[in-house]
């Protein structure tokens, strides 16, 4: 889904002087090298020329001679998925906050500011507590998605709300987009505590897991569910990118330089809002991607949204699958909440940017 | 009044927070020609500008582009005939000065790094192109973006005039780059564009201007050739203050050590 | 579908079992099959054996490759284990997943023992311990019977932030205490549950009941330095009872001594008899 955002990509280099493809090319190889690595690496044992005999004889329909069962189903009923899902997770993350801080012309914004995530939660816990008896209406295949899919209702639905509330005349206001987020994001916060109060002490820890995000249940139906809202993102963000070059001049100079700049926020906010919930809704809530990843690629290919939001998806993979991997190992045969180690690496490193940044800029 | 082929502006009023800012101001630019609005602060230049370029709302009145209103056609395609120099610009990225230019162009062949470093060089800033945006002084930047909306009106039809909308071009910039950013614009008018400029120096938009628009109060008090309009009774009754306008060849021109307060 | 008759499994093989919950845990190490054992979840702390072994940690939030990667031929799990998703992958790959019911009374404890009896193939040995806890739920009764009292405790989960989260009815705690003849005073909310200040003050608890183990222990300073026990008869005779978490809320084989244990400490006149020493009982909780 990657590929064809690396042949999309302009070349740049002439205006801006910055290794742009010599970036894309080294967030390509490290997303190519996670997949490698989510695919051939795992508490479960496999020497990698057996996961390539397993994934070959799994194309060709061939049987493959001396493999166990359990092997073929580690390599293509665990990790196979898992690597699909981290990868349109992490593509779609990172791409959703870059998208949001083109959106809100700072680096520092988040999809979490238009509400996915306090939605996302709020249906989810909602869900935990009341939704079992709902979740048995539902077709026996997709009983196990009851929490997935009211998640990304949930997310989706705080979004629009949002994006109602801030458009006034047909004109979408930042800063009050911002503060509906706020103030709705706090809502949907206050409503989880009220459903966690009347949680029984499993139904707490079962969601707690879940904001700590997982990849650990990640199948192919996730997979497939996910990846119609995460393509649909990758794709507007081609879109998307020269308008929000546009934005990050000016509201006022986006417009005279010929871009419907309403259309664009509410494209980007729906776009990212459907995306993000996707992903939540297939993992729970992974921190710190959108914000870190972004940041990372601006570092190497430059602000510059055409060639940011293609490195951005590239690098989102690469990060999102390394750390899986470290959460399936470290404490193996446990694993550990994804969302944790993203956050314990990532977190860190984002105060290491910032502060390195000062010392540059100021 | 006159033809189709201008840019102008009909009994345009603009308000905001229950005050009128512009009122009844008919305007027009032409192709060839450079208009320049003049006028005391909060005469409602500026706003007027603002709403001929599309970016503000009018309360009344209309603005049209070739006889077409201008809320009638898409942001691309109006900006295919105009482009407008902002009058501080921040940016949300730290852009180079190339990708500054590059990031204001929605044409597909906006990239092309040649056409960008030209025009850095016509505006004095050769070799600046991979240079940080916000280390450039605030003259530079103002530069930069001339050179962006430069860029944006070389990328459009070649068939129709396009229409360059200049607010306070020269406000940051020392006299030789005041005069480069005249230049610039004299260039535009004289290849068959359009210019409309806010200045406030009556001296540089006497040098520039085929037209002279006086503003204050939002109300337009004079239009005309410079040497029709900067005259004593007329600057007077809009600034303000006493003036002593020197006729000397080529043109009018305005001396400080001249001015006294009014009454 | 995972939830495998028992009697479907008993002939597979049991060489290697993940144990899912601390009961079916000390269960199958009541019976002798410790060795058999070859991985378990972070609640299985007794015995001490067990809590050697590899940890797969929440018992609903199991890593499909992580259970696979034990090479295991059965996972006896209690119920709830999961999530769906590890399960199904862990049915695919042949290895029979076994859900032993939860339950916190005698006769849901004998039932534990013998479906993870069953289970294993090991019915003999599960008859000889269910019969073992039964005697000892029987003496239990006998004594607390006999108690001239009825004492009110409160359970007392965590107490971060200054407000104590209880245990009101529903509750394993409430359960436990139902055995060991101790009123639960704070029957009145359901659940594990933050208990307001005053309504824990006009429940009037002569003890609070807390659990060790796992890195978290409360201590009498904490506990009646809340404002919720300020006042109370418990506070006054600074009466806590601090037992293992795993021991007293486990519902395993041990859950009438834990019973006879609490009973006993909040009896400090009356005096208990012990319960009949077995094999499996005889390790000390960490």
């Amino acid at each position: 889904m990657t590929v064809e955002h690396v042949t999309m990509a302009a070349p740049a280099e002439i205006a801006s002087g910055r290794p742009v493809r010599a970036g894309l090319i080294l967030f390509a190889l490290l997303a190519g090298a996670a997949v490698i690595g989510a695919l051939a690496i795992g508490p479960f044992t496999i020497a990698p020329g057996r996961v390539l005999t397993i994934l070959w004889a799994a194309l060709t329909g061939d049987a493959a001679p001396g493999v166990a069962l359990r092997e073929r189903i580690v390599v293509l009923d665990v990790r196979l998925p898992r690597a699909v899902v981290g990868a349109l997770t992490g593509a779609g993350t990172a791409v959703a906050g870059a998208v949001m801080q083109g959106v809100f012309r700072n680096p520092l914004a988040d999809p979490g500011l238009v509400g996915v995530a306090p939605g996302a939660a709020l249906a989810a816990v909602a869900f935990v507590v009341f939704g079992a008896p709902l979740a048995m209406l539902l077709p026996a295949p997709l009983q196990a998605l009851g929490l997935p899919l009211a998640a990304f209702a949930g997310g989706l639905g705080t979004t629009l709300v949002i994006a109602r509330l801030a458009a006034r005349d047909g004109r979408t206001q930042v800063a009050t987009l911002l503060f509906a987020g706020l103030a709705l994001g706090a809502l949907a916060s206050a409503g989880t505590g009220v459903m966690v109060f009347l949680a029984s002490e499993q139904q707490t820890r079962e969601f707690l897991f879940w904001t700590l995000g997982s990849l650990g249940g990640a199948t192919w139906l996730k997979a497939a569910l996910a990846a119609p809202f995460v393509l649909g993102l990758l794709v507007a963000s081609v879109f998307l990118a020269r308008g929000l070059d546009a934005l990050a001049l000016g509201e006022a100079e986006a417009f005279h330089a010929g871009v419907s700049v309403e259309r664009l926020k509410r494209g980007a906010v729906i776009a990212v809002a459907a995306g993000v919930g996707a992903s939540v809704a297939a993992t729970g809530v992974v921190g710190f991607i959108g914000l870190v990843v972004p940041h990372l690629a601006r570092l190497v290919v430059g602000p510059s949204h055409r060639v940011l939001l293609p490195a951005s998806a590239l690098l989102g993979v690469a990060v999102l699958l390394g750390a899986d991997i470290l959460a399936r190992m470290i404490a193996a045969p446990a694993e550990l909440p994804l969302g944790v180690v993203t956050a314990l690496v990532g977190a860190p490193f984002f105060l290491w940017l910032l502060l390195r940044r000062r010392a540059f800029v100021g | 009044m006159m033809g189709m082929n201008m840019y102008r502006a009909d009994n345009v009023s603009v308000a905001a927070g229950g005050r009128l800012l512009v009122e009844g101001a008919s305007l027009a630019v032409q192709p060839g020609r450079v208009t320049v609005l003049v006028g005391p602060n909060g005469a409602g230049k500026s706003t007027l500008l603002k709403a001929m370029s599309g970016e503000h709302r009018l309360s009344s009145g209309r603005v049209t582009l070739d006889g077409v209103v201008i809320t009638h056609l898409s942001p691309l395609a109006l900006a295919r005939r105009r482009a407008v120099l902002p009058q501080a610009a921040e940016v949300a990225f730290p852009f180079t000065a190339g990708e500054v230019i590059a990031a204001g162009l929605m044409a597909p062949d906006g990239r092309d790094g040649a056409r960008i470093a030209r025009l850095l060089g016509e505006v004095d800033l050769s070799g600046f192109a991979q240079r940080r945006y916000d280390s450039l002084s605030g003259g530079e930047r103002q530069r930069v973006q001339l050179a962006r909306i430069l860029a944006q009106l070389e990328l459009t039809r070649a068939d129709a005039p396009s229409y360059l909308f200049l607010d306070e071009p020269t406000a940051s910039l020392d006299l030789a780059h005041q005069l480069t950013v005249l230049r610039l614009a004299r260039a535009h008018a004289d290849k068959g564009g359009g210019v409309l400029a806010v200045l406030h120096d009556l001296n540089l938009a006497a040098m520039v201007a085929d037209e002279i628009v006086v503003l204050a109060q939002g109300r337009i008090r004079a239009a005309g050739p410079a040497g029709e309009v900067i005259r004593e009774e007329v600057l007077e009754a809009a600034f303000g203050v006493r003036v002593r306008v020197g006729i000397m060849p080529p043109g009018p021109f305005v001396l400080p050590q001249n001015v006294h307060w009014a009454g | 579908m995972s939830e495998f008759c028992a009697a479907e499994v008993q002939k597979g093989d049991t060489s290697r079992i993940v144990a899912i919950g601390g009961a079916v845990t000390e269960i199958l190490f009541a019976l002798g099959l410790g060795d058999r054992v070859v991985a378990v979840d972070q609640t299985s702390r007794y015995p001490a054996a067990a809590s050697r072994k590899p940890d797969v940690g929440y018992s609903r939030a199991l890593s499909p490759e992580g259970v696979l990667s034990i090479g295991p031929s059965l996972i006896l799990a209690a119920e709830g284990a999961g999530p769906r998703s590890t399960l199904d992958v862990l049915e695919q790959a042949s290895v029979p997943v076994v859900l032993i019911p939860e339950a916190h009374d005698k006769a849901g404890v004998l039932a534990k023992i013998a479906a993870v009896a069953q289970a294993v193939g090991e019915q003999e040995k599960g008859r000889v311990l269910a019969a073992e806890v039964a005697a000892d739920f029987a003496a239990l009764e006998d004594m607390v019977k006999a108690l001239p009292s009825r004492p009110r405790a409160v359970f007392v989960l965590s107490a971060s932030g200054g407000a104590a989260v209880v245990g009101g009815s529903d509750t394993s705690a409430d359960a436990i205490f139902r055995l060991a003849c101790v009123t639960n005073a704070m029957a009145a909310i359901k659940g594990f549950k933050p208990a307001l200040d005053e309504a824990a003050m006009s429940a009037e608890p002569d003890a609070v009941v807390v659990m060790k183990g796992g890195g978290q222990v409360l201590d009498a300073d904490t506990v009646f330095s809340l404002p919720a026990f300020a006042g109370t008869p418990a506070a006054r005779e600074r009466r806590l009872v601090t037992m293992p978490g795993s021991f007293l809320l486990g519902f395993g084989p041990r859950t009438p001594r834990a019973a006879r244990d609490l009973a006993a400490a909040l009896h400090p006149g009356a005096r208990l008899p012990e319960l009949p020493p077995r094999q499996w009982a005889a390790e000390k909780d960490q």
